[in-house]
């Protein structure tokens, strides 16, 4: 594949999106492209499969070359004969009820003869270890097997390249791990190249063989391997939303980078100085709120927990374990099956007193306008443009709160759960599929309440954020609590049984204290 | 089972024609017969979870026995009020009693023949059934497809933001603006899922075209002309049994 | 179906399987009413089971949106189980061919408020015709099967066509229809 001066207006948008790109995917490489999100990493997708210019509001100019033919000039469909493309949200690739209809629906495109697609579904469930699940009804996939399906439903058209558009961001760890290494699996035993967009760096770098940085200005602005990236533009990565690999990023904070950037664990051992123990330990003692001998139909067993006033508390565990519907019992939003949620609120104003940020914040908005959102909860207008300011938003007061990035929705979620001073604060995976500048910012705001006050309650999958703000840990497994204090004890226990993984930190020390 | 085997299309065409006749009629008797012979047949030459069956045939019932109450009560002056039915100690004009057992067994009649199709058939071979029988645009079908699919999600999401809002204290307003706040972000989520699905279906080659192959093929066999034939033979059967003892009469508009 | 894109159908599906569950969901709500009022209950409020033609034909904006969406959502909410059973897809079909009809004498052109509440005042009127011969109107009283026939229009202008357009509109606001017909002539007007 060739893409070559590449710029992209949208109608709507005054700058363009992508300006004059030019780059080469060459056979059985993997290139990563890395960009903030909103860079116009999608928009680019759509380029490369030729739905763009044929569905694009607006102007596009330079050319797609792949094998040879502009993918402009061919029919709808016709060239994902040979480009697959793997998507973010597992819940919208598919058409079809059961796994092997979907597999077989791509067959059917290609008017392969139905006689051997039996065999040919198979092989390729197979290959990605699904063939249990040949019958299954994909409503009942994990988000981990959808992905893997819809790797099958591509891997089985033959392509000569595979477009993955951030497939691990609404994976959990366990689930983004797994996916990788059966990517890297199929890099050793086929002849595809794969082309990966992404804004988190880390389950990707053992695969890559090349990346391609996109700037905030639709600029690529680097093309070469990896390190040489990482070392020459170590200092505008951030600013460009891009993570580096937490390896990279933990060495260049201990100023131990020396004459080539650490990428793995394996490089940065033996280099690495053991990190003072300086860690904020649970402050407050006292309850504020609890559950007693909670039950709530099958996904919790007799739970009891409670959360420390003025604590910054983090929930973990697997996906299925119960973290959602523990923090929306303690919040009251669901009434428990058995058991008491005890709080100091009264029944009826505890909406003023908890907060609580749900996954999708769209679903919380009730408005048309970004500044009403904030509004509707508090009269105070002074109050209001207070919040807007404090969470980065004043200019897009105006907007409608669906048009804003996935990061400002999630901060203005929570600026409208803290409108009135609300006591506590419940988030549900608030960093899930951003990138690095808006995680960073939102962890800003949320330490800022946590230290004017506000208890805090997080649900999480990323430990780095659970070994720096943390200050008490609950972690479930199977509908009950595994463990419930000190971050830093848990880090002792057996974290693996509950899917987790010690932060680098943590790793790192632990790594020193092996004689060598 | 035959039922679930026999080819969807000729089995909703059947059901399409069996609906039509007997909206046609009008007596007690014709569509109590043909009721209670689809309850039988149903349950003998298909395969399904016996007890959703009677979850779903109760509120048909239910219903079908409202309606029998409500139009005994608020039935018109009969023509021969004299003529009178004597029904668990209420003198019922004998006229209205028959108008109303009519009208609610018709509605049990469609009711089953309904319930015949949903818990024999399997949407998905439905939907192949109607493209590759009666001719339906391949883009059309799996774009319905793709829209079913999302009936589960939508379910989820409808908790989510009833939930959502109970957050943000909602409650105090009309309820008409109530739905509109709901109505919003549940389709909003929609009609952007559904545009990336179409996405990624012509990312797996699907241009729309009628030249496809199938994984499934779906063919009308000779056996599949028993399940027409048979229901015909049925409705004539109860027919003429219904003329014989003078019960039949065409539909000519009651309420 | 050729000039059609994908995802326009695919929206317009979506469209009909979530008004399916809302037409369920609004059938006790009529039977409450007939409970007050008699039979013209049901038609005061009849214009919500116009109101997904009236919207997917607004915003897509193709001959057939209107007749197609309504069928759609007649035919899910059977299966979902509604008591009238398989007659409904064939009410739904009428209904749908009514607002269709709506649109077609403006040849696809107008989508204006005028517009979307003439169309659903023809459903009103289709549907209307049908039901007079098959669920019985003949053998009510004349001024009153007028009185529900003015009522069932009525409800069809004002809940399918100005309330359609409304929900259509808070939705073009969010801007999920920017690549539809109506995202687009917003789009338009907005720069002009």
């Amino acid at each position: 594949m060739n893409v070559s001066n590449l710029t992209l207006n949208y109608e709507d948008r005054e700058e363009p999106v992508l300006r004059d790109i030019s780059f080469s995917v060459n056979e059985k490489e993997t290139v990563l492209l890395l960009g903030a999100s909103g860079s116009g990493k999608s928009t680019l997708t759509h380029c490369l499969t030729g739905l763009y210019p044929r569905e694009l509001e607006g102007s596009m100019e330079g050319r797609v070359i792949f094998h040879d033919k502009p993918v402009a000039d061919a029919l709808p469909g016709a060239v994902s004969r040979s480009i697959g493309i793997v998507f973010q949200d597992p819940e919208t690739q598919f058409c079809m009820l059961t796994v092997e209809d979907e597999v077989a629906f791509g067959l059917e495109n290609l008017q392969v003869d139905p006689e051997v697609m039996e065999e040919s579904i198979d092989a390729v469930l197979r290959d990605v270890g699904l063939q249990e699940k040949k019958k299954a009804k994909i409503t009942y996939l994990s988000g981990g097997e959808k992905q893997k399906l819809a790797l099958a439903c591509i891997l089985v058209m033959n392509p000569t390249m595979i477009i993955l558009d951030e497939p691990t961001a609404n994976l959990d760890p366990v689930a983004t791990e797994a996916f990788v290494s059966l990517l890297e699996k199929l890099k050793r035993t086929t002849e595809v190249s794969f082309f990966v967009i992404e804004h988190d760096l880390d389950p990707w770098v053992s695969m890559t063989d090349r990346v391609l940085m996109l700037g905030r200005d639709g600029r690529i602005f680097y093309d070469g391997p990896l390190r040489g990236g990482l070392q020459q533009y170590a200092g505008d990565l951030k600013s460009e939303g891009i993570s580096m690999p937490r390896v990279s990023e933990l060495a260049l904070q201990a100023g131990v980078v020396g004459s080539s950037i650490p990428l793995t664990m394996e490089e940065l051992k033996g280099r690495f100085p053991i990190i003072s123990g300086d860690r904020h330990k649970g402050e407050g003692k006292e309850s504020l709120l609890g559950a007693e001998h909670v039950s709530w139909k099958s996904v919790l067993r007799d739970v009891d927990v409670s959360v420390e006033k003025g604590s910054f508390t983090a929930v973990v565990g697997p996906n299925g374990s119960g973290k959602t519907t523990l923090c929306r019992l303690l919040a009251g939003i669901t009434a428990p099956s058995s058991g008491e949620i005890w709080h100091p609120f009264g029944k009826k104003e505890r909406f003023s007193h908890v907060g609580y940020v749900f996954q999708n914040p769209e679903h919380q908005f009730l408005t048309d306008s970004v500044w009403e959102e904030v509004a509707y909860s508090s009269a105070d207008h002074a109050q209001v443009k207070r919040m807007l300011e404090w969470c980065g938003l004043t200019n897009h007061a105006d907007l409608h709160p669906f048009r804003l990035s996935q990061g400002q929705k999630r901060r203005l979620s929570v600026a409208t759960m803290l409108v009135n001073d609300q006591d506590v604060l419940f988030l549900d995976e608030p960093t899930f599929g951003q990138d690095a500048a808006s995680t960073e910012h939102l962890m800003k705001l949320l330490e800022d309440k946590h230290r004017s006050g506000t208890t805090i309650v997080m649900i999480t999958h990323d430990m780095e954020l659970v070994d720096v703000y943390a200050t008490r840990v609950i972690a479930m497994k199977e509908g009950q609590i595994a463990y419930s204090g000190d971050p830093e004890e848990l880090w002792e226990e057996d974290v693996e049984a509950l899917h987790l993984k010690r932060p680098l930190r943590v790793q790192l020390e632990s790594e020193a204290y092996v004689p060598q | 089972m035959y039922l679930n085997e026999m080819n969807p299309s000729v089995k909703a065409l059947t059901i399409l024609g069996l609906v039509l006749v007997l909206a046609l009629l009008f007596d007690p008797i014709t569509p109590l017969l043909f009721t209670v012979s689809v309850i039988i047949i149903t349950f003998l030459f298909g395969t399904f979870r016996k007890k959703h069956y009677l979850l779903y045939l109760l509120p048909f019932t239910i219903f079908a026995f409202g309606m029998l109450w409500t139009t005994i009560a608020f039935a018109d002056v009969p023509k021969n009020p004299g003529d009178t039915v004597n029904l668990i100690g209420w003198e019922v004009p004998r006229e209205d009693l028959l108008v109303a057992l009519s009208l609610s067994f018709r509605v049990l009649a469609f009711a089953t023949l309904s319930l015949l199709f949903m818990f024999t058939t399997n949407m998905v071979e439905f939907l192949l059934s109607l493209m590759q029988q009666l001719r339906l645009p391949p883009k059309l079908a799996y774009g319905i497809l793709a829209g079913y699919r999302f009936l589960p999600m939508l379910k989820t999401e409808f908790g989510q933001i009833q939930a959502a809002h109970r957050v943000r204290g909602l409650g105090q307003e009309s309820r008409w603006k109530r739905y509109r706040r709901f109505a919003v972000p549940l389709l909003a989520g929609a009609i952007r899922k559904a545009e990336r699905t179409a996405v990624a279906m012509e990312s797996k080659g699907f241009t729309g075209s009628r030249e496809r192959t199938f994984y499934r093929n779906l063919s009308i066999r000779k056996k599949d002309w028993l399940f027409p034939a048979g229901m015909s033979l049925l409705l004539g059967v109860i027919l003429f049994l219904s003329i014989h003892f003078g019960y039949f009469s065409w539909y000519q508009g009651q309420l | 179906m050729k000039n059609w894109k994908l995802k326009e159908i695919v929206v317009m599906s979506v469209l009909s399987v979530v008004f399916a569950v809302v037409y369920l969901a609004f059938l006790p709500v009529g039977k409450v009413l007939v409970g007050f009022f008699g039979p013209i209950g049901y038609d005061f409020i009849f214009g919500i089971w116009f109101i997904v033609s009236i919207i997917a034909a607004y915003i897509i904006r193709k001959p057939g949106a209107a007749f197609l969406s309504e069928t759609i959502a007649a035919t899910v909410e059977v299966l979902l189980g509604n008591a009238v059973g398989p007659m409904l897809i064939i009410s739904g079909m009428i209904q749908g061919l009514g607002a269709e009809a709506g649109f077609a004498l403006t040849r696809y052109r107008r989508y204006d408020l005028w517009t979307l509440m003439f169309a659903g005042m023809m459903a009103g009127v289709f549907s209307f015709a049908w039901g007079y011969f098959q669920s019985g109107f003949a053998a009510l009283a004349g001024g009153y099967v007028l009185l529900m026939f003015i009522s069932r229009v009525l409800s069809g202008a004002l809940i399918a066509g100005v309330g359609g357009k409304a929900l259509s509109d808070a939705l073009a606001k969010t801007g999920v229809l920017s690549s539809f017909a109506l995202g687009k002539e917003k789009r338009k007007k907005h720069a002009a």
